[in-house]
């Protein structure tokens, strides 16, 4: 495992980088295999002096050379984890756009990346995780005990595989975000069961014989310009996910509120007389606008000197227009299509179920009583 | 047709062991490799060398050098060379005539007038991929010592 490096972004802070993650592109199939021999010979047909003749020319030949292309990509920018969770995953999938079957090294990196636009995600890098490392999945997808390989073994053109990125939270402090990155190395393939070791680039300056296998790095810079992650054409790829604690409690508020609808007297101002009707409201709203709160449950009893209005329950909509007619009984089955309500004579208690509540919507439960 | 003054008639030839020729005219082909070479005022140009580092998606001229070595001239002269597999034709080189090309051998034509029988019946036209031949005539006898070259760019599969 190499060590955790850092980052420096070039271009300032408040740009919005195209680098990052999941630069998934349309790639042409590998191609002719590295080492197949490509012979050219041409023939030509003629006449001297009215007699046909024909010759066949030299045949000349050269060897297709192995061009390193591969892409990793991270299935999600940010994973959500727990404090103390042990064996968090990462999942990256792997594709060898080479012409030639080879092997990759994987190498998880901690990354300490003052901001967070790489991932698409806000927050600093703020703790780092433990007992780091990278498995290949053994074709189901999950990770599992199965999975014990730690390189990918022998790939074929035009192959994908997923792996995986392991590694333990932390169970104490206030940790939100780990940026984490898989380094995957192109590497010699040909001997199945053995780790090959990295490929060298043949270099421009050494003699490039036709009848011999040069290795080109043709794979691209994977975290974009701006990040110092990887370059272009260095048989190296190196991606961007994140171990994300999130703070995703729900913020609810409850607000009661009641008027008077009628008090058999008068139209125009009514009075909490005895005998008036009043309608209660319950207010739910959520200040976070991202997290929904569910199944919340209102209850409330009615006060001393008021008798339920039989049939009354309204849920789901404001406090002015109710919403959905709930009835009385226990029995949710029959109630709403989206929320229930029900009123305990024995208990004078009012109560109402909300399947789901996201801010910014405030959702209103409503009913009625009379004054004694 | 006229000899061909090419380009690339300085460049290093690959040499390999050239038979020696049967008749009156020495046909010989040879391989070369684009690669992009840095002019002294920082620009790039395309340049022809040996084929020594290929791989797929790189495009490679053939070229076709034939030489009246006799004391006859030579008539009716057809020069053909089918396409290598791992290689698909993109088009004559610079300086060279447009070759008739084929995707069966037998018939040759221009591209756009050839179709490609499709499994379960029926054609299409054929595209630069199909291709299988090329090949040029030569309209006029080639008087003793005349020789030429013909080119064709083409891409490894």
């Amino acid at each position: 495992m190499f060590t955790t490096l850092r980052h420096i972004l070039l271009g300032g802070t408040a740009i919005a980088l195209s680098a990052g993650i999941a630069q998934a592109q349309t790639q042409p199939p590998a191609g002719t295999t590295a080492g197949t021999p490509i012979v050219n010979k041409a023939k030509a047909t003629y006449s001297v002096n009215g007699a046909p003749g024909e010759v066949n020319s030299n045949e000349t030949t050269f060897l297709v050379d192995r061009k390193v292309d591969f892409t990793v990509v991270a299935q999600s920018a940010a994973t959500q984890v727990n404090l103390g969770q042990r064996e968090a995953v990462l999942t990256f999938t792997v594709t060898n756009h080479t012409n030639a079957r080879q092997d990759f090294l994987l190498d998880p990196d901690q990354q300490n990346l003052p901001v967070g636009i790489l991932l698409g995600i806000p927050g600093s890098d703020d703790f780092n995780v433990t007992n780091m490392r990278a498995f290949v999945d053994d074709g189901n997808g999950q990770y599992d005990a199965a999975d014990t390989r730690t390189w990918l073994d022998e790939m074929e053109p035009d192959e994908t595989r997923t792996v995986f990125i392991v590694a333990d939270i932390p169970a104490t402090g206030t940790p939100t975000l780990a940026h984490i990155s898989l380094h995957v190395i192109a590497a010699e393939g040909d001997a199945a069961g053995t780790q090959g070791i990295a490929l060298i680039e043949t270099s421009l300056g050494a003699a490039n014989r036709d009848d011999r296998i040069d290795i080109v790095f043709a794979d691209n810079d994977s975290d974009g310009p701006a990040v110092l992650g990887d370059t272009a054409r260095n048989g190296q790829a190196r991606v961007y996910a994140a171990y994300q604690l999130g703070t995703r409690a729900v913020d609810l508020s409850v607000v009661k509120s009641s008027r008077v609808i009628s008090d058999g007297v008068d139209t125009l101002v009514m009075r909490a007389l005895p005998g008036a009707v009043v309608e209660y409201c319950l207010l739910v709203s959520n200040a976070n606008l991202v997290t929904p709160a569910t199944n919340v449950v209102l209850t409330d009893k009615l006060p001393a000197h008021t008798t339920y209005v039989a049939g009354s329950i309204k849920v789901g909509g404001t406090c002015l227009l109710g919403g959905e007619a709930q009835d009385d009984d226990a029995n949710d089955a029959n109630d709403g299509r989206v929320f229930s309500g029900s009123y305990d004579g024995a208990t004078r208690t009012v109560t109402a179920t909300l399947p789901s509540v996201i801010g910014p919507v405030a959702v209103a439960a409503v009913f009625q009583v009379t004054i004694d | 047709m006229r000899p061909l003054a090419f380009l690339v008639a300085a460049m290093p030839i690959a040499t390999a062991a050239a038979p020696p020729p049967t008749g009156p005219l020495d046909l010989s082909t040879r391989v070369l490799a684009e690669v992009r070479e840095r002019n002294p005022d920082g620009t790039t140009r395309i340049a022809l060398a040996a084929p020594g580092r290929v791989v797929p998606g790189d495009r490679v001229t053939v070229l076709l050098d034939y030489r009246n070595t006799g004391r006859a001239p030579i008539a009716d002269l057809v020069l053909a060379n089918p396409l290598p597999a791992g290689m698909a034709y993109r088009g004559p080189a610079a300086n060279s005539p447009m070759p008739e090309v084929s995707v069966d051998g037998r018939r040759y034509a221009p591209l756009a007038a050839l179709t490609l029988a499709m499994p379960g019946g029926g054609a299409r036209a054929a595209n630069a991929g199909d291709i299988t031949h090329v090949r040029w005539r030569l309209a006029r006898p080639l008087a003793p010592g005349a020789g030429g070259t013909l080119a064709f760019v083409a891409t490894v599969r």
